[in-house]
């Protein structure tokens, strides 16, 4: 809704930056907290969708929230992106292209989320779930402030939008059901990656390197 | 015009998928919605891709096998199962019947809903908080609405004409309540209602009729502050102010008092108050901590002679009611009393003084100086100090209040001049004390920090034997030519 245009008005700001020559080293200094900013809020949101996650699945009943509980992955429950990933490609990416996938995946999971249905259980479990998606919502502007302040271009847009309801909903109830679960387990899992992700990124932006830009633009 | 059959299949949207035959199997039939107490036969019928037969498969509800008994293959790849009297469901989002294969591999799944229709809701009961906006609470019919989502809806219109409006604001005072918080009409009743709906029926409650004029409740009383009534063991004094309300809405307001004793769960409640806005308690225990709380009702609103609703109680105050003379002195602590050192040395202290202070005037000062050094070092952490239990500290600053009649308490004569200042309670009453207080000593506790005052209080005139409490502050002063007590 209208969050979404908040948000392109604000990536759009953002993505301006870099044309300013003179702001170049003030954002390098920024992004070492960003990515700090980015990892801790992960870290947070992992440990709120542990609460939110048992509400919910309890709401479903067993045997969704049995602890062994692996029902198959059909067809349709790919449109969830995954965060299972090669050992190797995911050493291999790169600086944009780790950003770009945690950027898209949190966007579209942001997005379903929401479509969790609105009628669904007491009225605590939607606050929590209200309260949830809000903060996944920083998250997401959270990765594009550090894609922005390293100069990386945001990835096009929610990328796929989600298909208009009636052709992708779940055709009953008990398939549904299985889409939730699917949904918080590709959370959990993207929450899991991520932190690893922005470690890694947080690495390769040492504040040393900052200073030396400074110095060499003669401040 | 294309036969009919082939039409349905241009219509039916399929989106065309790589693997189409993404579910393995289909139950029939799919999350269907049933009264509590009645059957179901499903059926669960797999995929020829699988290449499963219905000796393959077996049945789960809510995470539980059923009993091979209940299943009976009804075709090569078809397994049914037979299901009687069925509870309501176990969670609103339906129960889990699943269709397994032999390793445990889910192969289709259907929500069972069952439960009961609504029933109409009852006992609708509103109020208006300063007559500016309306809450009200219903019950539903039935124990049984909870096995399904039950979805309410209140709804409201003025008598005779107007449309009728659907209450926005739910579960503001409880799950079952909602809160309209504009647009109201004085003078004109309004009906109100309820509607219960769920997947099995809806049901509509008896329409209530009232006038927002009369179940008008306001805020509980501000400021409620008891006290105690100079020396009397059995009286406590409460004061508080109307609500703010008042004034804006002209009405007059009759107030109700609970009290009780510290370690009971008993109320007892005073009526008849009137329309002041204080209150004395008697007939109290004395050396007890009571709870007190004011609630008010307005009435009078615009001249009418209908009471209000009684409004929430107050935040309960406490005060204690001073100790009994024939006691023992000092303060025992009480059940909920914690047993801090400041407390231990206070109590101490106070002992100490009095040992001290009896008939000895010109000690006064020395003590007094004595007193205000330790004052100042611990008077952050006497702040923290409950007002319970001290036999000579009041619980709220009462500069203005004059000692009441005591009734059968002699009245203190003071054989020196005494500085104007507010009395504190207890100063220089007994009268064999008052030779102590030469230099105003009782006067001493309404010119500091308002609070504390000192009065001995064991006995009267007959000097007991006291141990001797190891008190640092008593060693500097201990060439007075008194003897001491203990």
């Amino acid at each position: 809704g209208d969050s979404w245009g908040i948000f392109t008005f604000l990536c759009a700001a953002l993505c301006n930056l870099p044309a300013l020559p003179a702001l170049n080293c003030t954002e390098e200094l920024g992004a070492g907290q960003s990515i700090q900013k980015t990892y801790d809020l992960t870290r947070y949101l992992e440990h709120q969708l542990r609460t939110l996650a048992g509400t919910y699945l309890n709401y479903l009943g067993p045997p969704f929230n049995e602890p062994d509980f692996n029902p198959p992955r059909l067809a349709r429950a790919e449109r969830v992106p995954s965060a299972t990933v090669d050992l190797d490609l995911w050493r291999g990416l790169t600086d944009n292209a780790r950003l770009a996938a945690n950027y898209r995946a949190y966007s579209r999971l942001l997005c379903y989320l929401r479509a969790l249905d609105g009628q669904a259980g007491t009225a605590e479990l939607r606050h929590r779930l209200g309260h949830f998606c809000s903060s996944l919502q920083g998250l997401v502007l959270s990765i594009a402030s550090v894609m922005s302040s390293l100069g990386y271009p945001l990835p096009a847009g929610p990328a796929a939008p989600p298909a208009p309801p009636g052709t992708t909903v779940a055709p009953n109830d008990f398939l549904k059901k299985m889409d939730d679960f699917w949904l918080l387990k590709e959370l959990q899992t993207w929450l899991w990656r991520s932190a690893k992700d922005f470690n890694r990124l947080k690495k390769k932006v040492p504040p040393a390197v900052v200073t030396l830009r400074l110095e060499a633009r003669g401040f | 015009m294309p036969p009919l059959p082939l039409l349905l299949l241009l219509l039916c949207p399929r989106p065309p998928r790589a693997g189409a035959t993404a579910y393995p199997a289909v139950i029939s039939p799919q999350d269907p919605t049933l009264l509590i107490g009645s059957s179901l036969v499903a059926t669960c019928t797999v995929s020829p891709d699988f290449h499963l037969k219905a000796e393959d498969l077996y049945w789960t509800l809510n995470g539980r096998r059923l009993p091979a008994a209940l299943s009976t293959p009804l075709g090569p790849t078809t397994l049914s199962v037979a299901l009687t009297h069925l509870n309501g469901s176990k969670q609103q989002s339906g129960d889990n019947l699943v269709c397994h294969s032999r390793d445990g591999g889910i192969l289709a799944g259907s929500c069972l809903y069952v439960g009961l229709p609504p029933e109409k809701p009852v006992n609708i009961s509103c109020w208006s908080k300063n007559m500016k906006d309306l809450t009200c609470t219903w019950a539903p019919g039935t124990e049984g609405e909870t096995f399904l989502h039950t979805n309410y809806t209140l709804k409201y219109k003025l008598r005779w004409y107007g449309r009728d409006n659907t209450c926005q604001e739910y579960h503001t005072a409880g799950p079952y309540s909602c809160h309209i918080p504009k647009d109201l009409a004085l003078f004109t009743p309004y009906e109100i209602w309820v509607e219960a709906s769920n997947r099995l029926g809806v049901a509509v409650s008896d329409v209530v009729m009232l006038d927002i004029l009369d179940v008008v409740t306001t805020d509980p009383p501000l400021d409620v502050h008891v006290s105690r009534v100079g020396d009397l063991e059995d009286q406590l004094s409460v004061r508080w102010s109307s609500p703010p309300a008042l004034k804006d809405f002209l009405f007059q307001a009759k107030y109700q008092i609970q009290y009780r004793v510290e370690d009971s769960s008993e109320w007892k409640v005073v009526d008849d108050v009137g329309n002041q806005t204080s209150c004395r308690l008697a007939g109290l225990r004395p050396g007890t901590v009571y709870f007190v709380q004011v609630r008010c009702n307005p009435f009078g609103i615009y001249g009418s002679k209908k009471a209000g609703i009684w409004s929430d109680w107050s935040n309960p105050t406490a005060a204690s009611t001073p100790r009994s003379e024939r006691a023992a002195g000092g303060c025992d602590p009480k059940g909920g009393e914690q047993n801090t050192t400041l407390r231990r040395e206070l109590k101490q202290f106070f002992g100490w003084v009095k040992k001290h202070a009896y008939g000895c005037s010109n000690l006064g000062i020395k003590l007094y100086d004595q007193w205000r050094v330790w004052l100042q070092k611990s008077h952050k952490a006497r702040n923290q100090v409950g007002k319970e239990c001290f036999p000579a500290i009041s619980c709220s600053p009462r500069g203005s209040e004059r000692r009441q009649d005591e009734t059968g308490r002699p009245a203190p004569t003071r054989d020196h001049p005494r500085p104007p200042q507010p009395r504190r309670r207890g100063a220089g009453k007994r009268p064999g004390r008052s030779a102590a207080q030469g230099t105003g000593w009782g006067e001493v506790g309404g010119s500091w920090l308002g609070t504390p005052s000192f009065t001995p209080r064991s006995g009267e005139g007959s000097p007991q034997p006291r141990p001797a409490r190891g008190d640092p502050a008593a060693s500097p002063l201990h060439h007075q030519p008194e003897q001491p007590r203990g």
